[in-house]
């Protein structure tokens, strides 16, 4: 990009409105395409570029616009590229289905990035609420301008006729499997045909949710982590019919949004969680035979193992009734019992003790 | 303008666990005893650092180094100008000799505590947080991509960078203070460096390092040893090289040689010797050529036939420079000018520049942005 001074004739590499000599407003200068002019493999890595390598290339274009780019792939001195006055990259207009933490989580994400967004929940009163608690969130990062066009980028409503221009859906309720095929059954109708539907389960079986689609071959699983703005991992994981198109699509989507794809075949749990799991179940574990107390175990576990927080704590982070949900669909799916939540974590959620949401689980927190 | 250097120390640039204040107090006291003064002495104190707030999160530094001089209450202050900051604050002394004199200027860095990714990120904070950090363009790749401008604009190869290399490591050798003075470099090293940013590999790169340098600096020479500035000059460009129209050359620095040299009434052929700013070995050659030590392009003809070293026509970088001697940032160009000193004292030892009369320090920030250049002198001289 390029600001030329109409007056003086002097040229700015910053986005600033006017000359400092003339005071006079600048003309902006963009370029769709450029060539390589010089570009160097990095393969030192830097907090922010930590996959390496990458290449970084100095573009020049015929009409005197310069821009550094990076590359996630070899680049020549030489090589056309296009620069970022080009037409600006696709950005689907996006549905989430589902008001809790996770489909909030997707919201604000979506809208960081750019995306058209809608917003859908059982509850009217409860994605009100959601929507102010987005909204909120969002503020923390962006200034009134960034936050009040995001606002109209905004939609959200009870019914799913809503979703019928979205290009993608994302499924985000609760974790369970009656619970996930109701809503794909109810929204796939009021959507184009060629509207990819997602799931963000954390490991069901995708071919058990897409037997109850009639168009099974636009289904895949896009499984997002908590929080969805901030953690870089996205399980992708295909069913039988999905078509090769969506597959991949999944990863590139995933892309576009700043993640990284890792692919996960439709088995249960999928990876993260299925590593996950075991360690919270084996620390209530330790916690009932007495080994250590709970915060005990937790700082062992940080320390020791160098994870950022302890298990007890990521339960209950996550919530005591989905971990229960995972584990149970484990075990069950699995037909290994040692994967079935620990007694503790059954009573705690038996006595409403769900960990952070409801103020109590193997922790007390201020609400 | 009227500037001496009357005392001048530096620590041992390279990895120590002493903190800042402990590092500071040796190049302090160093140039005070070099100067035969006391604290009592001094009519201010200017520190130049680069990262202390990230890699340390110690700012406010001119305070920390206040507490070396208890009871003073010496006029003080820190400057900043990326690896500049050490040139920039010896400028800056320069030009306040009309209100404080003599003044100290401490340059200091600590970098080791911090390691990899978040230090490549931290010294990348010299470069446009948009356009340059964004896009991944640390500064193995901010000079990764002059040398490939200059390597087609003008036919500079990679032996040329080994070449640059080989010379400083050597130089370093014979520098009791240099980062990699006990190392030996040879050819099979270089072969082995693993790439950093294409084209430059591992011995491309100079070192990261702790370490200090200070300078006494008054507008009276004290006695025989005093060392006169005659030239002093910063200039300052955009920031990054995409708003640029030169890729082979810095034209703050060309700037700012021409401005020193001007008040020192030299010219680029009056020079015996340089410490210039070679954080990469490319940009030893675009020193040279942005000093007018060589034309455009022709740099690496003096390096090949051996004129830039230790006994040559125009020796560059005895010290080692920051390729083998070391680059503690905020003291490097402070470190460039005790070297000069040294040298036209005639005390540099086994590094000896023979008959050096004129030397110049060139210290770069970032990839040009802020550029400094000094001429010192033999007093009598000129």
């Amino acid at each position: 990009m390029r600001r030329d001074c109409p007056s003086c004739s002097r040229t700015y590499a910053y986005d600033v409105p006017v000359c400092t000599f003339c005071a006079v407003g600048l003309e902006e200068r963009t370029s769709a395409a450029g060539t390589v002019a010089a570009v160097t493999m990095v393969t030192a890595p830097s907090i922010g570029h930590e996959d390496v390598p990458y290449w970084t290339a100095l573009v020049d274009s015929a009409d005197g616009v310069s821009e550094l780019l990076k590359f996630d792939r070899e680049v020549s001195v030489g090589d056309e590229v296009p620069m970022s006055g080009g037409k600006a990259a696709h950005l689907e207009p996006v549905g989430v289905i589902g008001t809790g933490v996770m489909g909030r989580g997707l919201v604000e994400l979506l809208l960081t990035r750019g995306h058209d967004v809608v917003w859908v929940g059982r509850d009217a009163d409860r994605l009100a609420k959601a929507r102010v608690r987005a909204m909120d969130r969002l503020a923390r990062v962006m200034d009134e301008q960034q936050l009040a066009e995001c606002d109209t980028r905004l939609h959200v409503s009870t019914g799913y006729e809503i979703l019928s221009d979205r290009e993608v859906v994302i499924e985000a309720v609760a974790e369970d499997l009656a619970t996930k095929i109701d809503v794909l059954r109810a929204a796939e109708p009021h959507l184009r045909p060629d509207a990819i539907l997602a799931t963000n389960t954390s490991g069901l079986p995708l071919d058990d949710l897409a037997c109850v689609l009639s168009r099974p071959e636009r289904f895949g699983g896009l499984h997002f982590f908590n929080p969805a703005n901030r953690m870089r991992l996205v399980e992708t994981s295909v069913a039988e019919a999905t078509s090769q198109e969506v597959s991949a699509f999944l990863d590139d989507f995933a892309l576009s949004l700043g993640k990284t794809p890792v692919r996960v075949a439709s088995k249960p749990a999928f990876v993260v969680n299925r590593c996950l799991m075991p360690l919270l179940n084996e620390a209530v574990r330790t916690l009932e035979e007495e080994v250590a107390p709970a915060e005990s175990i937790d700082e062992a576990v940080r320390l020791g193992l160098n994870h950022p927080m302890g298990p007890l704590a990521l339960a209950d982070l996550i919530g005591l009734d989905v971990v229960i949900e995972i584990m149970d669909n484990l075990a069950r799916r699995t037909g290994d019992v040692t994967y079935e939540p620990r007694p503790t974590i059954r009573r705690l959620a038996a006595e409403g003790k769900l960990g952070r949401k409801t103020g109590t689980g193997f922790y007390t927190y201020d609400r | 303008m009227s500037a001496f250097v009357v005392g001048a120390a530096k620590t041992w640039f390279g990895p120590t666990s002493r903190p800042l204040a402990e590092l500071a107090q040796e190049a302090v006291l160093g140039a005070l005893q070099d100067a035969g003064m006391s604290p009592d002495d001094l009519g201010a104190f200017i520190v130049a650092n680069f990262l202390g707030g990230p890699n340390e999160g110690q700012l406010h530094l001119n305070s920390v180094v206040a507490g070396l001089f208890p009871g003073t209450r010496l006029p003080s202050w820190r400057v900043e100008a990326a690896c500049a900051s050490g040139g920039v604050a010896v400028h800056q002394a320069v030009l306040s000799l009309h209100a404080y004199d003599p003044i100290l200027v401490l340059g200091i860095e600590r970098m080791s505590d911090v390691v990899g990714a978040e230090l490549t990120r931290n010294i990348g904070m010299a470069g446009d947080a948009l356009l340059d950090q964004a896009v991944g363009l640390t500064f193995p790749a901010n000079y990764a991509l002059v040398a490939q401008c200059h390597m087609r604009e003008h036919g500079t190869t990679t032996r040329d960078l080994e070449l640059v290399s080989l010379k400083n490591h050597a130089n370093a050798n014979l520098n009791a203070k240099a980062h990699f003075h006990h190392k030996r470099v040879v050819q099979s090293d270089i072969d082995g460096g693993p790439t950093v940013a294409a084209p430059l590999r591992l011995f491309d790169c100079c070192p990261i390092s702790d370490g200090a340098a200070a300078v006494v600096i008054s507008a009276r020479p004290t006695g025989e040893r005093s060392v006169r500035i005659a030239g002093s000059a910063v200039a300052s460009d955009v920031i990054s090289l995409v708003q640029r129209e030169t890729r082979t050359g810095f034209p703050a620095a060309r700037e700012a040689a021409r401005r020193a040299y001007e008040q020192a009434r030299i010219v680029a052929s009056d020079i015996d010797m340089a410490e210039v700013h070679d954080c990469f070995t490319i940009a030893e050659i675009v020193a040279m050529e942005d000093l007018g030590l060589a034309k455009p392009g022709e740099a690496v003809e003096l390096l090949r036939s051996g004129e830039t070293a230790i006994g040559g026509r125009i020796p560059v970088n005895a010290s080692g420079g920051l390729k083998a001697g070391g680059h503690a940032i905020g003291a490097t160009g402070v470190g460039q000018v005790v070297e000069l000193v040294a040298q036209l004292r005639g005390e540099a030892g086994d590094r000896q520049v023979a008959e050096a009369s004129t030397g110049v320090a060139h210290n770069v920030g970032g990839i040009g942005g802020t550029c400094s250049v000094h001429v010192l002198t033999k007093d009598g001289d000129r």
